[in-house]
């Protein structure tokens, strides 16, 4: 009975190589078990893909959209982008916002896991519990939360930070200046990010064999030293992976922006997607947009390449 | 037998991927059933209005349901340009009435004729005039709100404010007064005004005779740095300075200027009509206000006239991808009844005939805004008004100096600069 | 690298460097008051929004916060669930959920056999694709999406946003799963054969139990995604009787600003569910996540 099924199992396959339906089997095998998945993204987001690229090339309008047909202009829309000094503007501040909202959701997220290798067992669990509960609020439920503590007129924070001698916020506007603007937005996007950071991390760590740890600590090793020569080695491919996937979700940040500041942030708000999706549902210029989305997965694929060598290395590895 | 598990798996893991993106494929238009987009101020406000209006549909189509679906107005467009690009566009949809004219240019719209629809001959000017494009009708005054100063009588008498304010100079100095008395209260403002509001801000560059932008053989130029917008943008800018101590980024609606008011911090804002009695609502107001609070319509400059307020309103359209425009058409019709639009208006509305303006002028709480609405402003009637607001140039431009980031002739030279530009766009 | 590659699947317990006495207890203490005040800043906003859930409207529209709520009410609750379309919306919410679940696990695990435990020509284009494909923002393709739904008739329909979400999930689940198949030794698989199972048989009582923690890892990535996406039901979904929770969420917010009392309470419910589930299977998810992250 030549099987399909036999092939996963490659020390079994291995054995008797001969040119049989086996080998056939093995060829075809892989296809079958990836057609499902491969087909659901090629169907409903292969078409979408291939429209959004011709559309980049196209001037596509309100009245181009209501008759379902774009006009072909060629590169105008990636040479008006890129001739635009607001689209300059947008992405650098974008990349600064990435870079500091990555950063920091890394560094606490990684120092809670350590803090919580440190504490009490009962704490461990209140804390992930806690974490856990963090991680369930859905984004747009945490950015009213948010918006809700740091409200002009009855926020808490605003109480709190008068409260505690920290100077006079009574009315403070967190929005009025870009940077404490950002500020707020920032602490919500690695309040709700640190949840899956730390436990993945801990979770890590605790596959870190005691004996190295050990060793190095008979040998005199300071703990930061420990941390440095055995643990962060150790997880380097955890923590390029989540940075690879935090710099992905980060770049693209929108929801939290356009909620918080009422479905209208002022210009100094925008990142790339709120500068997509502003070129194309409110300008109504959805070649522009397109074109936006394009450089962006191309300047993405770029920030991750470290990330996708890796990917395809281990790739060949095994 | 394994192969055939495996092979199984996975065609049942196709069979499911294809039902899931291939199942279905009717269209959603019957000639059963009409789909109505209506913004969720009916919802709240006047659901009667929308009972009638089906109820006398459906006595006229036994068989077709109406389907109401309320949309909010921070998305809606989005969700109509999606349905326009695949063709599934309601079969009538509300859009405010500065949001029109970049619809009807781009042909979203049925032409509709004017005739045909209840109360044609007196409909409010400034709403059906957002409703014409080149001369031709593309949708159906809906509602219209006007705004007034809603105040707190017992401050202003407290501080030996004897009358409501004639001119812009008189509601200045009474505006010190209110300050001199309560405003050792570092949260108190003598009127609420928050950074965004630009409906509000935007009536004092009317009232010294500055428009927004002005067409000139063909084009548009921004001029909101002509001297006399200047000097309205002054007095918002001594506002900002001296009377208010509301956010200077946020808009009138969040947080929620009349449940502000409802704190008893604040002397006075400018409100729509229904903000009154939503400042006394018993679980988020402070309903024991009732007798202190009053109305008056923001004076002008020249003293006993009137400030001209923004006409913010609704229309109802007619998208081209319905297939059914003769039931759309009727439900325009029995939703703009007169008897329809009697109960819009008593939610605190101005009705969309100039016959029904007496209905609000004998209620003392809703006749100091029917007045108000006699002198109003609209925004430029162009293709590309949309996307002024939706750039936020207005917006930028008080915040600007609010925040005192910028001098008001630079954050005016700035915005009146983008205005052209944008205007111009694609001309 | 390799080496963390190879460490078996079994969480271990990690331990506290070991000192001795006094210092140690004092040290102890250092860290847990340093615990207590994160676990504090974490949660309170969680807090906050349970706590306005139970003020009254006064009480939360207050110039001096009302730390705990001195006269709860569940008014806020009553209003949030007698909102129109809400038990609609847990429906709709959960039928949703369910199918996105159960078929992204079904088609990730299958995805994840191929990327695993074969060489085939395409496979790394594959994996480019699937990290290629989180890195386009969603806002640009509402429309090519809604172009496509349409010509397949899957406007304002449950299935359309099944399909769009599982196509969202995908990408991350293969990669986790894959992760979970590379790391399961081969001497389980071969001492299961010598044992005289059959290779059917062997995958089900070996791989299957081992590869448990992945598909509840895969599976509670997939429940978060597709209960928490509002943009695509929003625009998908038309008819209110057919939107989903967060739609449902959405609709606190009006031109009457925002209604905090019932919108903290609505959120708090629409929560709450997947808390449970996290709890249900929170011993899992750690290990889980790593597995495939290790591996990545």
């Amino acid at each position: 009975m030549a099987s399909v099924a036999e092939s996963e199992f490659p020390l079994a396959s291995r054995r008797r190589r001969r040119f049989t339906r086996q080998r056939i089997g093995r060829v075809l095998a892989p296809y079958a078990l990836l057609a499902p998945a491969a087909t659901a993204i090629g169907v409903i987001l292969g078409y979408p893909l291939y429209l959004l690229v011709k559309m980049s090339f196209e001037k596509y309008g309100l009245f181009e959209l209501i008759r379902h047909k774009g006009r072909w202009i060629g590169t105008a829309n990636y040479a008006h982008i890129l001739h635009d000094g607001e689209f300059w503007r947008v992405l650098a501040r974008t990349v600064v916002f990435t870079a500091v909202t990555v950063t920091l959701t890394m560094v606490l997220g990684t120092a809670m896991a350590l803090l919580l290798l440190q504490v009490s067992r009962w704490l461990r669990v209140a804390i992930t519990t806690g974490l856990v509960l963090v991680w369930s609020v859905p984004v747009i439920v945490a950015v009213d939360i948010w918006r809700w503590m740091v409200d002009y007129e009855f926020g808490v924070a605003n109480w709190t930070l008068t409260k505690l001698h920290i100077g006079n916020f009574i009315r403070h506007d967190w929005f009025a200046n870009p940077w404490t603007g950002f500020g707020v937005i920032t602490a919500l996007i690695v309040w709700g990010a640190i949840p899956f950071i730390t436990i993945t991390v801990y979770a890590g760590l605790a596959q870190v064999p005691q004996e190295l740890l050990e060793a190095a600590a008979i040998d005199g090793a300071k703990p930061w030293a420990v941390f440095r020569e055995v643990t962060l080695p150790l997880l380097m491919p955890i923590f390029v992976i989540l940075t690879s996937l935090s710099i992905i979700w980060d770049f693209q940040v929108f929801q939290q922006i356009w909620v918080m500041l009422d479905f209208r942030p002022t210009s100094d708000y925008y990142t790339m997607a709120i500068y997509a999706f502003h070129q194309s549902f409110q300008i109504s210029e959805y070649g522009l947009g397109a074109a936006i989305a394009v450089v962006m997965v191309l300047f993405m694929f770029g920030a991750t390449l470290v990330y996708l060598r890796q990917m395809l290395r281990t790739g060949e590895v095994q | 037998m394994k192969a055939r598990f495996l092979v199984a798996a996975v065609l049942a893991a196709m069979l499911a991927v294809a039902a899931t993106t291939a199942s279905g494929g009717t269209s959603r238009t019957q000639a059963d059933k009409i789909v109505v987009w209506l913004q969720n101020d009916a919802q709240n406000g006047w659901p009667e209005a929308v009972a009638l209006a089906n109820s006398n549909f459906k006595a006229q189509h036994p068989g077709v349901t109406v389907d109401v679906q309320y949309q909010s107005w921070g998305n809606h467009l989005q969700k109509l340009d999606a349905g326009l690009a695949g063709g599934d566009a309601p079969d009538v949809i509300e859009l405010g009435n500065s949001e029109m004219t970049k619809y009807m240019a781009a042909g979203a719209f049925k032409t509709l004729t004017q005739s045909a629809f209840p109360n044609n001959k007196t409909w409010l000017q400034g709403l059906k005039s957002s409703c014409q494009y080149n001369g031709k009708l593309y949708g159906v005054p809906y509602y219209a709100g006007a705004r007034a100063v809603i105040y707190r009588k017992d401050q202003y008498k407290g501080a030996g404010i004897t009358s409501t304010p004639k001119s812009l100079a008189q509601f200045m100095a009474d505006g010190k007064k209110l300050m001199k008395k309560y405003g050792k209260d570092s949260g108190y403002s003598a009127i609420y005004f928050p950074g965004k509001y630009w409906y509000a801000a935007m009536s004092f560059v009317y009232d010294f005779g500055g428009q927004i932008a002005v067409r000139k053989g063909g084009s548009w130029k921004g001029t909101l740095n002509s001297p006399q917008a200047l000097a309205g943008l002054n007095q918002v800018a001594r506002i900002a300075k001296t009377l208010t101590r509301a956010s200077r980024t946020t808009d009138e609606a969040n947080p929620q200027q009349a449940l502000v008011f409802a704190k008893g911090k604040v002397g006075s804002f400018i409100g729509n009509g229904w903000e009154w009695p939503y400042a006394l609502d018993e679980k988020l107001g402070d309903p024991a206000l009732a007798p202190v609070v009053g109305a008056y319509p923001m004076p002008s400059h020249t003293p006993g006239k009137i400030m001209p307020g923004f006409l913010g309103g609704s229309d109802l359209a007619v998208p081209v991808t319905t297939k059914n425009q003769a039931l759309a058409v009727d439900w325009i019709k029995a939703f703009t009844s007169t008897a329809a639009e009697s109960e819009i208006a008593k939610a605190g509305n101005i009705a969309n005939t100039t016959k029904l303006l007496a209905f609000n002028a004998s209620n003392p709480k809703l006749a100091p805004f029917a007045r108000a609405a006699k002198s109003s402003w609209f925004v430029p009637t162009s293709p590309n008004w949309a996307n002024v607001e939706n750039a936020n140039v207005l917006q930028n431009m008080l915040v600007s100096i609010f925040t005192g980031r910028a001098s008001v002739k630079a954050a005016a030279n700035s915005a009146s600069s983008q205005i052209t530009r944008i205007l111009n766009t694609g001309a | 690298m390799s080496s963390v590659t190879q460490i078996a699947p079994t969480p271990v317990a990690p331990v506290a460097p070991r000192g001795r006495g006094r210092r140690r207890r004092t040290r102890q203490l250092g860290w847990n008051l340093l615990g207590l005040l994160v676990l504090a800043v974490m949660v309170f906003p969680v807090y906050w929004m349970v706590a306005t859930a139970f003020k009254p409207g006064q009480q939360i529209l207050s110039y001096t916060p009302h730390w705990v709520p001195t006269n709860p009410t569940l008014s806020n609750f009553r209003d949030a669930i007698h909102q129109p379309f809400f038990w609609n919306a847990v429906k709709n919410s959960l039928i949703v959920v369910s199918a996105v679940v159960a078929l992204s696990v079904v088609l990730a695990f299958l995805a994840s056999l191929a990327l695993a435990k074969f060489h085939f020509y395409g496979r790394k284009a594959f994996i480019v694709l699937i990290l290629g494909v989180q890195m386009v923002p969603l806002a640009a393709l509402i429309i090519p999406l809604y172009i496509l739904m349409s010509r397949l008739g899957q406007i304002d329909k449950l299935t359309g946003v099944i399909a769009m979400y599982l196509t969202f999930v995908l990408p991350f689940t293969v990669w986790t799963m894959r992760g979970f198949l590379l790391g399961i030794p081969k001497e389980l698989e071969e001492a299961a054969m010598v044992d005289g199972a059959t290779r059917f048989g062997a995958f089900v009582r070996v791989l299957l139990p081992l590869v448990g923690p992945g598909l509840v890892a895969t599976s509670i990535f997939a429940f978060i995604q597709a209960w928490n996406e509002f943009i695509i039901a929003y625009v998908f979904l038309h008819t209110p009787a057919k939107q989903t929770l967060m739609v449902w969420l959405a609709s606190f917010t009006t031109l009457r600003g925002t209604d905090w009392g019932p919108l903290m309470a609505g959120a708090t419910l629409c929560a709450l569910p997947v808390v449970v589930f996290f709890l249900l299977v929170q011993r899992r998810i750690a290990f889980g996540l790593t597995a495939g992250a290790v591996r990545g």
